[in-house]
């Protein structure tokens, strides 16, 4: 299953990544997640600092820093589908991840909260 | 004629005292380059992007926003590109054997003098060989049948026609006239119904257009959703008199091809454009038909005392180098009784620098392809009046588009851009500055 989600390259970059030391796990984890976090067109709707159809990654951070949310959070959000308001009233259904692996959805989330 | 005489007669048949700077002796080294990204759009129509399936984006669309104001990556292009010909993307229907790359990087320069703009396109093609070859006719020992096709076609997905089309370079040119250009480019003039794209149209639904028959076409091309009354609907053509206002107020685009067979040969590039259809500029093309309506025969073969031969194989080396039929330089008129064998071919299009008139023949071109890589040279006349040209002149800025079309293909086949800006000599910022030259 993973084979078919993601290419067999970063299924090995993830894997080793636990093993290595933590700054490095980071660096590594952070680019697998935006290439991730690309391949599933998040970044279509989450800049980084501007405000798109969805709020930057920049605020996101700064809410979840404020109401002291983490990534639990943050993963609901990308695997449940829930409606999202949109700033003209209507509404959504938020897009889902396409992966059910919990370690990916972890580094994706950890990766937008860093902003 | 062998390949080096051809790009020698063709440099001296288009740059004689006419033209103000020879593009060839431009130092382009001082020119900057810009790279832009082009993709493979697959059938991302008009009508596509308005559509659920565009997930999140149709409202956004349909109201006007710029496809860069979601589609900004860095890397936006390459991906797209990726994901569309990976397999599977509803966007892409037709696997297409051997196309490698979803993306092309373009590099463009841009440079201009009292009389001409000259913009200047390198990028590599796909094969390790140019694609200067178009479709032939054959003899299959009673008639003369098209022997070749794009890559799309049924024809070549079953094995039953080589894949042969030429390369392509292409503009479309804006000067701020056509609502929405300037934000979705290219997209505009996109529709399903088109040739290759979902809904094709059939015979029997355009012989029933108003519109189509009015204008005397056979098919569904590129339109501006201006030239419809439902857009998304290329039956609801306007009247004729109300495009012919749309035409007057400027409301098409400019659409320049250069061509690797029909255009290449003469140094020059066709000039057509966008309105309600994808026509050709008043006047003559270049290039021609080379088989006669009532007979299906050719109408010119080459002429063996100056090519070495009248016609070729499938299997003939001459396939190897360039190989026009150019109706000033070596063809001469098909001989009938001549002792034709079955697998016997000639290219169906002449091609004819002298033949060209009018607005149709405004733009010239070089070009050359060496080592993997098209590079191109288009010179358009600044200052052109014509009803059908959009006008370049110093301080102007225009939306623009690129396409090119590699690998055998044509229609939705291409690598395209999302719109850029080009600017001939102007304060304001532009993606492509064209450099004023000495
Ligand atoms: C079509 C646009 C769109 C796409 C695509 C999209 N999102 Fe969102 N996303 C939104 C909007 C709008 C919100 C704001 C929801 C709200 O505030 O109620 C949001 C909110 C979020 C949040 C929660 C922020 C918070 O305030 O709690 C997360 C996390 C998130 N998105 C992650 C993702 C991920 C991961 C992807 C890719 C799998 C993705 N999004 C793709 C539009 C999008
Ligand atoms: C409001 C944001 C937004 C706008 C505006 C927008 N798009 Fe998109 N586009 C998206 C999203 C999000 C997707 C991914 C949809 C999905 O989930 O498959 C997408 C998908 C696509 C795709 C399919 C390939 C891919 O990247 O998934 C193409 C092609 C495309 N868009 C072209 C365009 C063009 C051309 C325009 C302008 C005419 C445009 N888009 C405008 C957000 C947008």
């Amino acid at each position: 299953m993973i084979r078919r989600l993601y290419s067999p390259g970063l299924v090995i970059i993830l894997a080793a990544a636990v093993s290595m030391p933590l700054t490095a796990t980071a660096q590594v984890d952070a680019a697998a997640a935006e290439k991730i976090f690309k391949e599933n067109d998040c970044h279509k709707c989450h800049h980084e600092t501007k405000a798109k159809k969805g709020p930057s990654l920049k605020k996101i951070s700064a809410k979840y820093k404020e109401k002291k949310l983490d990534e639990k959070e943050a993963i609901k959000h990308m695997t449940s589908g829930k409606k999202v308001k949109l700033d003209d009233g209507t509404e959504e259904d938020h897009k889902i991840i396409d992966t059910k692996d919990v370690n990916v959805q972890t580094s994706v989330a950890k990766w937008m909260l860093s902003h | 004629m062998t390949k080096r005489t051809m790009i020698l007669a063709m440099s001296m048949l288009a740059f004689g005292s006419a033209m103000a700077a020879d593009p060839a002796t431009i130092n382009w080294a001082k020119i900057p380059a810009k790279k832009i990204q082009l993709f493979y759009p697959g059938q991302s129509s008009y009508e596509w992007l308005r559509s659920d399936a565009h997930k999140g984006a149709a409202k956004e669309t349909a109201r006007g926003d710029s496809c860069t104001s979601c589609h900004d990556a860095s890397d936006e292009e390459v991906l797209q590109g990726r994901k569309i010909l990976k397999g599977g993307h509803p966007l892409e229907p037709t696997a297409i054997a051997g196309k490698k790359n979803g993306n092309v990087d373009l590099h463009v320069q841009a440079a201009y003098d009292k009389k001409n703009a000259y913009l200047r396109f390198q990028w590599k093609t796909q094969n390790p060989y140019a694609g200067t070859e178009h479709q032939y006719l054959r003899f299959d020992g009673k008639e003369w049948k098209v022997w070749g096709y794009p890559k799309l076609d049924k024809v070549v997905q079953e094995g039953k026609q080589p894949g042969i089309y030429e390369d392509r370079m292409s503009i479309m040119i804006d000067d701020g006239k056509v609502a929405g250009f300037a934000k979705q480019g290219c997209w505009l003039t996109c529709h399903d119904g088109q040739r290759d794209m979902p809904k094709q149209f059939t015979k029997e639904e355009v012989a029933a257009n108003p519109l189509l028959t009015a204008i005397k076409k056979g098919d569904v091309r590129k339109y501006l959703p201006d030239s419809r009354t439902d857009p998304s609907d290329w039956k609801t053509g306007k009247s004729v008199e109300e495009i012919a206002k749309l035409k007057a107020e400027g409301k098409f685009v400019d659409l320049i091809q250069w061509r690797a067979h029909r255009s290449y040969p003469v140094g020059m590039a066709d000039d057509g454009y966008v309105l309600e259809f994808r026509l050709a500029d008043a006047g003559k093309d270049m290039f021609g038909g080379n088989a006669d309506s009532k007979t299906h025969q050719p109408k010119f073969m080459w002429d063996e005392k100056k090519v070495g031969f009248k016609s070729i194989r499938a299997d003939s080396q001459a396939r190897k180098g360039d190989l026009f039929l150019v109706r000033e330089q070596n063809a001469v008129p098909f001989d009938p009784n001549a002792d034709w064998k079955e697998g016997d071919m000639i290219p169906d299009y002449i091609v004819s620098r002298e033949d060209a008139k009018g607005s149709a023949a405004d733009n010239n071109a070089i070009a050359n392809w060496n080592a993997g890589m098209w590079t191109v040279v288009i010179v358009r006349p600044l200052g052109l009046t014509n009803a059908d040209d959009k006008m370049l002149k110093e301080g102007g800025v225009y939306n623009v588009g690129f396409a090119t079309h590699d690998d055998n293909i044509t229609t939705r086949g291409h690598f395209v851009s999302y719109v850029k800006t080009l600017g001939i000599g102007a304060r304001t910022k532009a993606d492509i500055k064209a450099v004023k030259l000495p």
